[in-house]
């Protein structure tokens, strides 16, 4: 057997090349954009990963500490550890912020994690280099994603820090890395006001006969370090001990403490189908669109070979060409042009993902379905062309 | 496969009422195997109109058809598959090549046994046996678009007697040949009628051939007129 669309394809390999080549950018910004969404899947997944936690425990009736502002008391976190199943629990702050460094601003997610306490959750699971946070003051760990080097100096807020190790895979949902600070200087880089407005509270308070009363003057200086003080944290994260569910133990937290506690799936389902559904449907408008054009694309060109091959077509009918294999061969002209389409695009997609400043997730199996529904597209789209030429009448090729 | 073709009180007509266009008025005509028969008349007078209807592409309106022994048409088709019959019993040569661009000379001769089933070896086998007979052999490689005029004729000539049809129709075949090459090709298809009893009807305007015809038909107001007996040897 002879196969008609192999050899038009060989014959015209021209046309067929650059079309696919065409059609496979377009393949290929579509499995970006696919590739995109696992990247903010697999960004949130990893941060929960890391984190180390089993329970976020949050501000009451919060979606935090991700996807909502939540703020605790610091002191919480010692109630918490006592409750049955709890194996460890430690405080932890997010603040995302850009920062200025060799010239450029870094957007990043600084989170405030105790000093020295490895293996605590929260903490930097794995570095790459340098060491983990050991002093409780003006030390840092950056995610490599970052550009921080070992021994550079940032400055957050009114503090400088230097760079004492270096970590990977480390970033919030939205896909900014992390930057490790001490929890202390976390609170009061979060929490804290410009000098001028500390001087401006100080003399407020001092005006104020009730806080400064003749006679005790050491009230306003205890009431203004009380006002400047920041005993919050963002959340507390649980690790549990073994032999307990997490619903078990967040159970009593959530009775006897009054804060909001999220388990693992909650916390997926917070950040995947909350945080990033907009963004899910807004990728979906994308790949919709971007199968119409292709799908046009393909339409338009097979329709136009076919067209341009109007007396062949005819004279195979006439001397016995049945229906079936003059419908074939269109058909796997555009299910070549497909084939070339996704190679294109699968290669296209796959040299441009690591030049995207987000994190582009390039799954097989995204890669198989695409693969399917080019295929589906490019059938579709022939249908067209097959309609024309199974119109065309065998008389034409006999003439007047 | 005795009796080659036979037409017999063949009417075509187009359309209904008054735009109704009597092509052909009862056609009588007869082809023996091995014979070829030249068709001739003016413009408009029903020559492709009876191609067309003994090719099996329109249906005519009544009348009578035969090939070989097999009546196809005796006032309906008499045959279920029509394309079947185009493929097996009868070669078509046009005006035009109209030789697959894609395909090289002997894949464009051995399309239709390969798609019929034929071992594709087989098949060009049988092809360059063709091109050979034809003396286009050595341009059995080249694209249709690297052949001359007569060239391409020829490989349409070895299309159209690739499956041994009892009957071939060849509509003006000689039209953009010069004179010598239009010769050549009525030689080549009355050396294959006398070779494989082929029955060959030669549609033609073409002055320089019509005199080797032995038996030639006229066609006039939708009849046909039979000018048989020229004794002009087809060399
Ligand atoms: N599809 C059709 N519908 C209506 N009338 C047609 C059709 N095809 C041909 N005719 C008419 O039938 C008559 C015969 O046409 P035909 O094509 O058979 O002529 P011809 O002898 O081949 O002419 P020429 O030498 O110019 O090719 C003409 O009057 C033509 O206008
Ligand atoms: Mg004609």
């Amino acid at each position: 057997m002879i196969s008609l669309a192999g050899r038009d394809i060989l014959h015209s390999w021209g046309k067929f090349v650059f079309t696919g080549i065409g059609l496979g950018l377009l393949i290929g910004v579509t499995l970006t954009m696919a590739g995109v969404y696992r990247g903010m899947v697999d960004d949130a997944q990893a941060m929960l990963d890391n984190s180390g936690a089993d329970l976020w425990v949050v501000q009451r009736n919060t979606l935090g500490p991700y996807a909502e502002p939540s703020s605790i008391n610091d002191d919480v976190d010692r109630s918490i550890r006592a409750m049955p199943g709890v194996a460890r629990a430690a405080n932890v702050t997010y603040l995302t912020m850009q920062i200025g460094h060799a010239g450029r601003d870094v957007r990043v997610m600084v989170v405030g994690i105790k000093a020295a306490s490895p293996g605590e959750p929260g903490q930097p699971p794995h570095l790459i280099a340098g060491r983990q946070i050991v002093r409780a003051h003006y030390e840092a760990v950056a995610d490599v994603k970052t550009g921080f080097r070992l021994g550079d100096v940032v400055q957050v807020r009114r503090n400088r820090y230097k760079v004492v190790g270096l970590t990977s895979r480390m970033v919030s949902s939205g896909g900014d890395p992390m930057l490790f600070i001490p929890l202390k200087d976390a609170q009061q880089a979060q929490f804290l006001k410009d000098s001028d407005a500390i001087v401006r509270q100080r003399a407020r308070t001092a005006r104020n006969p009730a806080l400064n009363p003749p006679g005790n003057p050491g009230m306003v200086d205890a009431v203004t370090a009380s006002q400047t003080s920041n005993p919050y944290v963002n959340a507390v994260l649980v690790q549990i001990k073994e032999g307990f569910s997490p619903d078990q133990v967040a159970e009593p937290i959530r009775r006897w403490q009054r804060l909001t506690v999220y388990t693992r799936a909650e916390m997926e389902e917070i950040l995947v189908d909350k945080l990033i559904a907009t963004s899910a449907r807004q990728i979906g408008m994308f790949l919709v669109i971007l199968s119409i054009v292709s799908a046009a694309i393909v339409a338009f060109i097979i329709y136009t070979l076919t067209m341009g091959k109007i007396r062949e077509i005819a004279v195979l009918k006439l001397i016995g060409t049945r229906n079936r294999t003059i419908s074939f061969m269109i058909l796997q002209q555009a299910l070549g042009l497909g084939l070339i389409g996704f190679v294109v695009g699968k290669i296209a997609a796959t040299a441009w993902a690591p030049i995207f400043p987000k994190y582009v997730l390039l799954l097989s199996s995204d890669s198989v379905r695409g693969f399917i529904a080019v295929m589906v597209i490019c059938a579709i789209a022939s249908l067209l062309a097959i309609r024309a030429a199974l119109r065309i009448d065998p008389a034409e090729a006999i003439g007047g | 496969m005795a009796d080659g073709i036979r037409i017999e009180n063949l009417v075509k007509t187009y359309g209904e009422g008054e735009t109704a266009v009597h092509a052909l008025q009862g056609v009588d005509m007869h082809v023996g195997p091995g014979e070829v028969v030249g068709l001739i008349g003016p413009s408009g007078s029903g020559k492709s109109t009876l191609l067309k209807c003994l090719g099996a592409v329109i249906e005519p309106t009544s009348g009578r058809m035969t090939i070989g022994e097999q009546t196809i048409y005796d006032n309906e088709w008499k045959i279920p598959d029509l394309r079947a019959l185009r493929r097996d019993r009868i070669g078509f040569i046009f005006q035009s090549p109209y030789l697959i661009p894609f395909l090289d000379v002997t894949d464009n001769v051995a399309l239709l046994p390969m798609l019929a089933g034929v071992t594709n070896a087989k098949a060009r086998a049988h092809a360059v046996e063709l091109l050979t007979a034809l003396d286009v052999a050595h341009r059995a490689k080249a694209m249709p678009s690297q052949l001359s005029g007569g060239e391409q004729q020829r490989v349409a000539i070895a299309r159209a007697l690739v499956s041994r049809p009892p009957v071939i129709l060849a509509d003006e075949p000689t039209a953009p040949l010069d004179g010598e090459r239009a010769l050549a090709v009525v030689k080549i298809l009355n050396d294959m009628a006398a070779r494989y009893q082929t029955a060959i009807i030669i549609v033609t305007h073409d002055e320089k051939i019509i005199p080797t015809f032995k038996r030639l038909y006229h066609i006039r107001d939708g009849r046909t007129h039979e000018e048989g007996g020229r004794v002009e040897p087809a060399s």
